[in-house]
C-alpha cells in the first residue's frame, strides 16, 4: 500500500513536470504584452527593462528561473494586479472555492446517491422518471440559467439570501447548490446504473432468496459495490469543484479561483496562468491518489490488480 | 459504508460552517458602492484606471483638488491658489501647515517630490510619465537618461547570460555617449556598426559581442555603479525644489495653463517617507539589479508589515483600513486631516462585484447605494428611465470621452500590400459616408452625444472645438472617385479591428460603407490583448479606439496624433499638424493658444482625418435618494467628502 502510494507520488511529479512544461510553452507562445494594462503604449526601453528582469528574453533561462520558483511554491508577480504575488491571490481564493467546492459535492452525495438508489429500486415508475427529468435538467440546463434562476427566486423575490458576494454563511447556499447540480446529476446516474448492475447479480438473488428484507439487500449489499464507479468519479469532480467555476463565479460576485482561470489567459498574466493551471493539475492528481486508496480500502481485491 | 459515508459528509459540513462561525461582519459602511473591475493597482504611480482614481483620490490629496461639479481647481493639500511667477513657469506651492499622513507626520515638500520622482523612474511610473515629463524642467532629459540607463544593463546582462541582442538592443549600446564610457579593451575588441547600418551588419555586431573575449559580469556591474553614483546629481537638475519643509517651488518646461489641474491628478500625488524600507537594493545603489526603481508592490496595503513597515499612510479625507483582493475594500475618515471633523459620511465600502446586473439588484434591494458602470446590455432601458424622469436616482454623466476610429495611415499595410488610407481623401470619404446619428440615436439609445470632434464639445472653458465634417454621401462618392476608387472599384477588402463590445456600431458602419462608397468591410472581432497588440503594430486598416481625457485641456487629445507619440496609432506624421501644436505649446496668450490649438483640430477632423470620431460617451450611474453630494461630473470623479447619507 505504502509502497503503491509512493509510486503513484512519483508519477505525479512526472505528470505536474509535463503539465508545467506545456502550460509554459502555451504561454510563452501566445500573443500579447502581459506588461500593458491600459489603454496606452509602453515605452520601450521600459518594457526591454522589465522583460531582462523577468528574464523573458531567454526563453530557457525564463523556463528554468519560473520553475525554481514553482519549486518554492512561489508563482512570482501578478502583472495585471501589481499590488499582489500570485501566492497571495491563490491563497484568497483558493480556499473560497474549495469550500464552495466541498460544500458542492457533499450536498451532490446526500442528494444524489437516495436518488440514485431509488429510481434503481423503484425501475420503470413514475418515481424513476421524475428522477431521470432532474437529472436531465441537472446535467442539460447551464449553470448561469440555474444560478440566475436561484438568484431571483431567493434573493430577489423571497430576500432570504444576498444576491452575491462572499463573507457569511449566507453566501454559501445559491452558489453551492448551482454547482453542485451537474455532479448531482451524475452522482444519482451513476448510483442508479451502478445499482442497477448489482441487483441482477448472483450473490443479490441469493439474499434475496434468504428472505432478508429489501431495505437491507439494497443499502447493506447491494450498495457498497454500486458506489465504487461514483468514486472514481468523484475525485475529479471535486478537483474541478474545488478549483472554481468561472461561470458560478461571475454569477454570484464570488472571489474564488475559477475566474482567474479565463481572466489571466485574457490578460496574458504568466505567472497567474501558470498557478492555477498547476494548482489545479495537484489538486487532481492528489484527489484522484485519494481515490485510489479508498478503491482499495472499500475494495481489497482492487488493491492487488492496481 | 453507507455509515462512514455520511460520517465523512457531516464531518466536512461542520469544518465549512465553523469557518463561518468565526467570521464576525464590520457594520455596514456609511455609503456602500460597486466597483465592478477590481482594484488594478493602488500605487498612484502606476495607476492608469478611473476605478482606482476614484479610491486613490480619496485617501490621498494633491496639491491642489477638483471641485466635484465642475472639475475646477480647488485647494488641496497646499494653499490655493499657489504664487506664479509672471512668466507663467515658476510655480510656488506652500503646504498647509494642518496637513498631515494619516499617521500623524506633517505632510512636507519632500514627499511630493518623492511621489512625483517615483512616477517618473523606469519601474515604477508607466502610463502617466508623460504628465510630469512634458511639463517640469529637466524631467524629460532625467526621465530618458534613466531610461537609456535601464536598457544598457539590460542589454549587457543579456550578454552576461549569454544571449544574443536583438538590434533595438544593439542600437541602444551604440549610442555614443554608452559606447564611449565602457572600457577600452572592448571597444577594441569590437566596433559598433554605423546607425544607418543593414540589418546584416547588426547581427554581424550581435554575434561579436556574443564571441568576445569579454566579463560581461564586470562591464555591466561598471556599469550600474556609474549609473547609480550619477542618480543624485543627474536629479538635482530636475525643477523641482523643496525649500523646507513646507515649500515646493516647480520650474516648468514650457507654459502650462492647465498646470494645476495636473496637480490633482494621481500620478502627481505625494507619496510617505515609510515606503523607503522597501525599497530593493543592488551593490548598495538604491537601484536593482537591472537599474531599476522598485518598490516592495505590497506596500499599498494597510496591514503589511515587512521591515517594520506601518503599513499604508496617505494624507486624504479618508484611510484604507481593509482590502481584500477581489472583494473589496473599506475606507474610513482618516482622524488626522484638517477637515475630518466636518466629514459626514464616516465610512465608505467598495465591493467588488464583476457582475453589473448583480449590482443592480442589490441596488434594488438597497443593499448598495451608489453604482457607477452601468454598462449593461440594457443600458439604453436605464437611459430612458433616466430620461423619462421616471427613475431621477439613475443619472446620466457626459464624460469627456471619445469613441472614435483609426484609420491606418502609412503608406503601406503590415505586409507590404499597398494602403488606401494613405490618401487622405479616402479617409475624408469614409468620413463623410456616415450616419453617426443614426448609430448614436438607434444603436446606442443610451443618450451618447455624436462626436464630429475628437475633444468633446463644451467641456473645456474657452474651447469650442471645430465643426467637422457632416454626412455628404455624394461629396464622399466624388473623393473616393478622385482617388481612383469609383464606387468602390479596385479597393482591396477593409479589414476593420474591433473588440466584442463594439460588434454592434461596426456592423452598422460597415454596412453604410457597403451601400455608400461599394466597399467591402471584413470584421475582425478580437480578444482586447490581441486587439491591443495589432493596433500597436498597425495591423490593421481601420481599428477601433477610445480616449478619456486626462485633465482639462485640448491637448490630452490632441497630442495623441503628433508624429513621435507613442500613443499614436494611425500612424499620422504632419508636419503642419506637430508645428501647429508645438506653436501652441510656446504660446503664452491662452485665448491665442486654444485658436492654434483649434486649428489644430480642424486639420485632422476636417482635412487630414486620420481619425473618425462617432460619438462622446455618456455613462449612467445610480445614486440612491437617501444620498446627497455625488454629482454626475465629466470624469466621473467622485469625493467622498461631500457626501451626506441619511438613514
Amino acid at each position: 500500500m505504502i509502497g503503491r502510494i509512493a509510486r503513484r507520488t512519483l508519477g505525479a511529479v512526472v505528470t505536474l513536470a509535463c503539465v508545467y512544461t506545456l502550460t509554459f510553452a502555451m504561454v510563452i507562445g501566445v500573443a500579447g504584452n502581459p506588461f500593458q494594462t491600459g489603454e496606452r503604449n509602453m515605452p520601450q526601453e521600459a518594457e526591454q527593462a522589465l522583460r531582462a528582469r523577468y528574464h523573458m528574453d531567454d526563453n530557457w533561462a525564463y523556463f528554468r528561473e519560473y520553475l525554481a520558483g514553482v519549486v518554492r511554491l512561489d508563482f512570482g508577480p501578478a502583472f495585471t494586479y501589481a499590488d499582489w504575488t500570485c501566492n497571495q491571490i491563490i491563497a484568497a481564493s483558493l480556499p473560497v472555492s474549495a469550500t464552495l467546492g466541498a460544500l458542492a459535492v457533499v450536498i451532490a452525495v446526500l442528494v444524489g446517491v437516495p436518488l440514485g438508489v431509488v429510481s434503481a429500486a423503484r425501475k420503470k415508475t413514475g418515481m424513476d422518471q421524475a428522477v431521470s427529468f432532474i437529472v436531465l435538467t441537472g446535467v442539460c440546463v447551464p449553470t448561469f440559467v440555474i444560478g440566475a434562476a436561484l438568484v431571483t427566486v431567493f434573493a430577489v423575490w423571497l430576500r432570504w439570501l444576498p444576491i452575491g458576494g462572499w463573507g457569511t454563511w449566507r453566501h454559501l447556499p445559491l452558489p453551492a447548490l448551482t454547482l453542485s447540480l451537474p455532479i448531482v446529476a451524475y452522482v444519482t446516474r451513476l448510483v442508479r446504473a451502478g445499482m442497477l448492475d448489482v441487483l441482477e447479480s448472483d450473490f443479490i438473488r441469493t439474499a434475496r432468496a434468504k428472505g432478508l428484507p429489501p431495505r437491507a439487500v439494497i443499502w447493506r449489499h447491494a450498495f457498497k459495490p454500486a458506489f465504487l464507479p461514483v468514486l472514481g468519479y468523484l475525485g475529479p469532480a471535486a478537483a474541478q469543484a474545488m478549483t472554481g467555476s468561472f461561470v458560478v463565479e461571475k454569477v454570484f460576485g464570488v472571489p474564488g479561483l475559477g475566474q482567474h482561470f479565463v481572466n489571466a489567459a485574457l490578460n496574458r498574466d504568466p505567472g497567474l496562468m501558470m498557478g492555477a493551471v498547476l494548482v489545479f493539475a495537484a489538486l487532481l492528481i492528489a484527489l484522484n491518489i485519494l481515490v485510489d486508496v479508498l478503491y482499495a480500502w472499500v475494495d481489497p481485491r482492487i488493491s492487488s490488480s492496481l | 459504508m453507507i455509515r462512514n459515508l455520511l460520517f465523512v459528509c457531516g464531518l466536512t459540513l461542520l469544518g465549512i460552517l465553523s469557518l463561518f462561525a468565526r467570521t464576525s461582519a464590520r457594520p455596514r459602511a456609511d455609503l456602500v458602492y460597486v466597483n465592478p473591475s477590481g482594484i488594478h493597482t493602488l500605487d498612484p504611480a502606476r495607476m492608469s484606471w478611473t476605478q482606482d482614481f476614484r479610491v486613490a483620490l480619496n485617501i490621498w490629496e494633491g496639491l491642489t483638488s477638483w471641485n466635484p461639479r465642475t472639475l475646477e481647481p480647488i485647494a488641496g493639500a497646499a494653499e490655493f491658489p499657489p504664487r506664479i511667477s509672471d512668466d507663467g513657469l515658476t510655480y510656488t506651492f506652500l503646504i498647509h501647515p494642518d496637513a498631515r499622513w494619516s499617521n500623524g507626520d506633517p505632510v512636507t515638500s519632500g514627499d511630493f517630490v518623492r511621489g512625483w520622482r517615483r512616477a517618473i523612474e523606469p519601474g515604477t511610473g508607466t502610463d502617466y510619465t508623460f504628465l510630469i515629463t512634458d511639463n517640469i524642467e529637466g524631467t524629460a532629459e532625467y526621465a530618458r537618461w534613466r531610461r537609456q540607463g535601464v536598457a544598457v544593463l539590460a542589454a549587457l546582462r543579456g550578454l552576461e547570460g549569454r544571449l544574443r541582442l536583438n538590434e533595438d538592443q544593439l542600437r541602444v549600446l551604440s549610442d555614443d555617449d554608452v559606447w564611449n564610457a565602457f572600457p577600452a579593451d572592448l571597444r577594441a575588441v569590437v566596433r559598433h556598426p554605423a546607425p544607418d547600418s543593414a540589418p546584416a551588419e547588426w547581427s554581424r555586431f550581435a554575434d561579436a559581442l556574443l564571441g568576445a573575449p569579454l566579463d560581461w559580469s564586470t562591464i555591466a556591474e561598471a556599469f550600474h555603479a556609474r549609473h547609480a553614483a550619477e542618480l543624485a546629481d543627474r536629479f538635482a537638475q530636475v525643477g523641482l525644489y523643496a525649500e523646507g519643509e513646507r515649500t515646493l517651488t516647480v520650474r516648468l518646461a514650457k507654459p502650462c495653463p492647465f498646470f494645476l489641474d495636473l496637480t490633482a491628478f494621481p500620478t502627481l500625488l505625494p507619496c510617505h517617507v515609510s515606503i523607503e524600507v522597501l525599497r530593493e537594493r543592488h551593490a548598495k545603489s538604491s537601484l536593482t539589479k537591472e537599474g531599476l526603481v522598485v518598490y516592495d508592490p505590497q506596500w499599498t496595503k494597510p496591514n503589511y508589515r515587512r521591515n517594520s513597515y506601518p503599513g499604508l499612510v496617505t494624507n486624504g479625507p479618508y484611510r484604507l483600513v481593509e482590502w481584500a483582493f477581489k472583494r473589496g475594500a473599506r475606507m474610513e475618515a482618516n482622524p488626522h486631516h484638517r477637515d475630518a471633523a466636518q466629514l459626514s459620511c464616516r465610512s465608505v465600502e467598495m465591493r467588488e462585484f464583476e457582475n453589473i446586473s448583480a449590482s443592480l439588484m442589490s441596488y434594488e434591494v438597497g443593499d448598495v447605494d451608489f453604482l457607477t458602470d452601468l454598462n449593461v446590455p440594457y443600458d439604453h432601458e436605464i437611459a430612458r428611465l433616466a430620461r423619462s424622469g421616471e427613475r431621477p436616482d439613475f443619472l446620466p454623466c457626459p464624460v469627456s470621452a471619445t469613441f472614435f476610429l483609426n484609420f491606418n495611415c502609412l503608406r503601406s499595410r503590415g505586409d507590404g500590400t499597398p494602403n488606401p488610407f494613405a490618401d487622405a481623401r479616402v479617409r475624408r470619404a469614409f468620413s463623410l459616408a456616415i450616419d453617426r446619428e443614426g448609430i448614436v440615436e438607434r444603436c446606442l439609445a443610451r443618450g451618447d452625444r455624436v462626436a464630429y470632434s475628437f475633444v468633446p464639445p463644451g467641456t473645456i472653458p474657452g474651447y469650442w472645438p471645430p465643426d467637422g465634417l457632416r454626412r455628404d454621401v455624394s461629396a464622399a462618392k466624388k473623393l473616393m472617385a478622385d482617388a481612383g476608387f469609383p464606387d468602390g472599384a479596385g479597393l482591396p477588402p477593409i479589414e476593420l479591428l474591433c473588440v466584442g463590445t463594439d460588434e454592434r456600431i461596426v456592423q452598422m458602419l460597415a454596412r453604410q460603407w457597403e451601400e455608400t462608397l461599394g466597399a467591402s468591410i471584413e470584421l475582425r472581432v478580437q480578444e482586447s490583448k490581441t486587439f491591443a497588440e495589432n493596433k500597436a503594430n498597425h495591423r490593421f486598416l481601420i481599428a477601433r479606439a477610445n480616449w478619456y481625457a486626462d485633465y482639462n485641456d485640448p491637448t490630452t487629445f490632441l497630442d495623441c496624433l503628433q508624429s513621435a507619440n507613442g500613443n499614436n496609432d494611425s500612424g499620422f506624421h504632419h508636419a503642419g499638424y506637430d508645428a501647429l501644436l508645438r506653436r501652441a505649446a510656446g504660446e503664452r496668450n491662452p485665448a491665442e493658444r486654444l485658436r492654434t490649438l483649434r486649428e489644430a483640430e480642424r486639420l485632422i477632423v476636417e482635412e487630414e482625418c486620420p481619425i473618425l470620431p462617432i460619438f462622446h460617451y455618456t455613462q449612467l450611474i445610480a445614486v440612491k435618494p437617501r444620498v446627497s453630494g455625488l454629482y454626475p461630473n465629466a470624469r466621473l470623479w467622485f469625493p467622498f467628502r461631500y457626501v451626506t447619507v441619511t438613514r
